[in-house]
């Protein structure tokens, strides 16, 4: 498998501040544009990095509504297509269940 | 830990389909599904559906769903609804949440029809309670029979925000506008034309600025764009709305193909990588419909008996060359609704200004949604002088569709073997007046006129509550639901064969039967 290193490397000038900053762009976690943008000045690059540093898509939906929308952010910020596989790791469960379901396995 | 031949993930469109294709092969097959209802979209889609016969054109889309669940209990299918599939691992294994427990299956093959889920549009106050996707004010309406406000702003003029901009004034709601970002309007000219000549105002080339509100959304503000999609300073509107739906597009649920270890590339969104099966980079996993690139129910529930095949080609349960040869019927016709101005894919969408027949594009159908008359009469058979009772099909974009073709017991209208063609008038077949086409037309987009010396009768596809009654008076009106004259109900015919659609003939000053094309009630109310 070729193994490839993100170029941590960049230069993306000093984090110059928007009008629609404060708008939320995770509902789930109420995590707005601005926060986003500014993990990403912080060094922040890439889509699993900024769900680890803030919690975006962390929440009920899952990301289910913000993914698309921090792809957006992260691909205008850093001006690169960001691939399919960089999208967070979908893990089990897919959707939000109740511990005490998850506990109790039916065994046929 | 119960074993199956196919596994179908999702009971939309494309998944029923493929349980059924693959029932039919002799598979043991089962569908999960989260919703509590089976049909996926379809049971919200209460407009009649584009394509030809073998695409259950003119059908409305619940219809055809209650028919796939008829056909999946028949081919002996095992749906279980508000059944969650939380995980899928290695060796074809899922789990499933289910009543109050988890519970675990393994299947030779899975097929993963998950659908896709709604874009969200950030603005300022986009969270605020009043702000919805489209394809959840239709659940409310079509499902819950709840109006989702009373005064709307549409947010996307795609064919999701036109259809439910339809579907909000049926359901007795206003739109105060459809904003889009774009310079066209993005779906059929057919479906904007159904709302255009309500009166509803297309704002294209703007884009919501603010949601206005507290607590929930009390108005909006709308405004220009220029070429770069930025806000132009000083064009801010507001608008009297509490409710604003959003049909920016969608994006396809390929959460669990990723989890699967599928490769993934974009397409609107992540989506696996696959074969013309369906046939993923895992083996024996598939996907169908929107999880792998988003198209339309018609499309989904070919793509899903696609992917049937595959699944039973790689249990052994038909072989190479049967799947082959019914690949090829089904791949035609995909195919055949592939095709036209909107076809999928298609980059002249934005740019095109003719016909394939080289009729010039109607521009104001693409950015106000209704022709002028000057533009309409361009295209044969519209607007000429015929004596008598006539169709006038108003169809001037190569949309797959051929209905009115099928539907005129008198062999008028003319569509031809491409279904994208314009339809095209046989004058030398009388037509009768029966008024299939207009009824059947799912663009409502046919009309019967005939001329006459003290008045014209204009034929129209009605599907507003309470109908007419034939005496009433009231205001009839132009493609741009402007009130243009004062007209008397002839007759309104509401047969069963056409599905709820009903026939509304209106008496029109002389001259006009040309010109109308909707009646509202005194007051100019739909």
């Amino acid at each position: 498998m070729k193994v490839t290193y993100l170029n941590r490397d960049i230069a993306l000038g000093p984090y110059v501040p928007q009008e629609d900053d404060d708008v939320i762009i995770c509902r789930c976690e109420e995590i707005t544009k601005g926060e986003i943008r500014r993990a990403i000045h912080e060094g922040m690059y890439t889509m699993t990095e900024i769900k680890r540093f803030l919690r975006t898509g962390m929440g009920l939906c899952q990301g289910q509504t913000c993914t698309r929308l921090i792809k957006n952010i992260l691909q205008n910020e850093m001006k690169r297509a960001v691939q399919p596989n960089e999208e967070p790791t979908p893990r089990a469960p897919a959707r939000p269940l109740a511990m005490e379901n998850y506990g109790k396995e039916l065994v046929k | 830990m119960e074993r199956y031949d196919l596994i179908v993930i999702g009971a939309g469109p494309a998944g029923l389909s493929a349980a059924i294709e693959a029932a039919e092969t002799g598979m043991k097959v089962v569908v999960f599904d989260e919703n509590k209802r089976p049909g996926g979209q379809l049971f919200k889609q209460i407009h009649k559906f584009f394509g030809s016969k073998e695409h259950k054109a003119k059908v409305r889309g619940f219809r055809i769903g209650q028919e796939l669940l008829q056909d999946a209990e028949k081919a002996g299918v095992e749906v279980h609804l508000s059944a969650v599939v939380i995980g899928i691992f290695p060796h074809l294994g899922i789990t499933v949440s289910k009543d109050d427990h988890i519970e675990h299956f393994k299947a030779n093959s899975i097929i993963i029809a998950t659908g896709a889920s709604e874009n969200a549009l950030p603005f300022s106050g986009w969270t605020l309670p009043g702000v919805m996707g489209a394809g959840a004010a239709q659940t409310m309406m079509n499902l819950y029979r709840e109006q989702p406000g009373k005064k709307i702003l549409m947010v996307g003029s795609g064919n999701v925000g036109l259809v439910v901009t339809y579907q909000l004034l049926e359901a007795g709601c206003e739109v105060v506008g459809l904003v889009d970002v774009l310079p066209r309007i993005g779906g059929y000219g057919v479906h904007a034309a159904k709302i255009a000549r309500t009166g509803v105002k297309f704002y294209l080339s703007h884009t919501i600025v603010k949601a206005e509100g507290d607590k929930e959304v009390t108005g909006a503000i709308i405004a220009e764009v220029d070429k770069n999609f930025k806000v132009v300073k000083g064009t801010e509107k507001h608008l009297d709305v509490d409710t604003i739906c959003l049909a920016v597009g969608l994006t396809p649920m390929s959460n669990l193909a990723r989890m699967a270890q599928c490769q993934m590339v974009n397409k609107g969104g992540a989506v696996p990588s696959c074969d013309e099966y369906g046939a993923t980079s895992i083996a024996g996993i598939y996907v169908a419909g929107d999880v792998g690139g988003i198209e339309e129910a018609s499309s989904a529930m070919i793509k899903g008996r696609i992917a049937a095949l595959g699944a039973a080609k790689y249990c052994g349960y038909i072989t190479e060359k049967e799947a082959a040869e019914k690949f090829v019927v089904y791949h035609t016709d995909l195919n055949k609704l592939r095709q036209g101005m909107f076809a999928p894919g298609n980059k002249e969408k934005m740019t095109c200004t003719k016909t394939r027949e080289g009729y010039p594009l109607s521009m104001n159908l693409l950015t106000k949604g209704f022709l002028t008359e000057k533009e309409l009469a361009v295209f044969p058979d519209c607007l000429q002088e015929v004596r008598g009772i006539h169709p006038v099909v108003e169809c001037t974009q190569n949309i797959p569709c051929n209905p009115c073709q099928d539907i005129c017991p008198m062999h008028c209208i003319c569509v031809g073997e491409d279904i994208t063609n314009l339809p095209v008038i046989n004058h030398t077949q009388k037509c009768s007046g029966c008024g299939r086409c207009v009824a059947n037309c799912p663009g409502q987009a046919i009309f019967l006129v005939e001329q006459g010396e003290k008045e014209d009768h204009v034929t129209i596809p009605y599907e507003f509550l309470p109908l007419p009654v034939p005496g009433e008076k009231g205001c009839g009106c132009d493609r741009s639901g402007a009130v243009v004259c004062e007209t008397v109900i002839k007759a309104v015919k509401d047969l069963p064969a056409n599905d709820h659609t009903v026939l509304v003939t209106l008496a029109v000053p002389p001259g006009m039967g040309n010109t109308v094309r909707f009646y509202k009630k005194e007051g100019g109310v739909i």
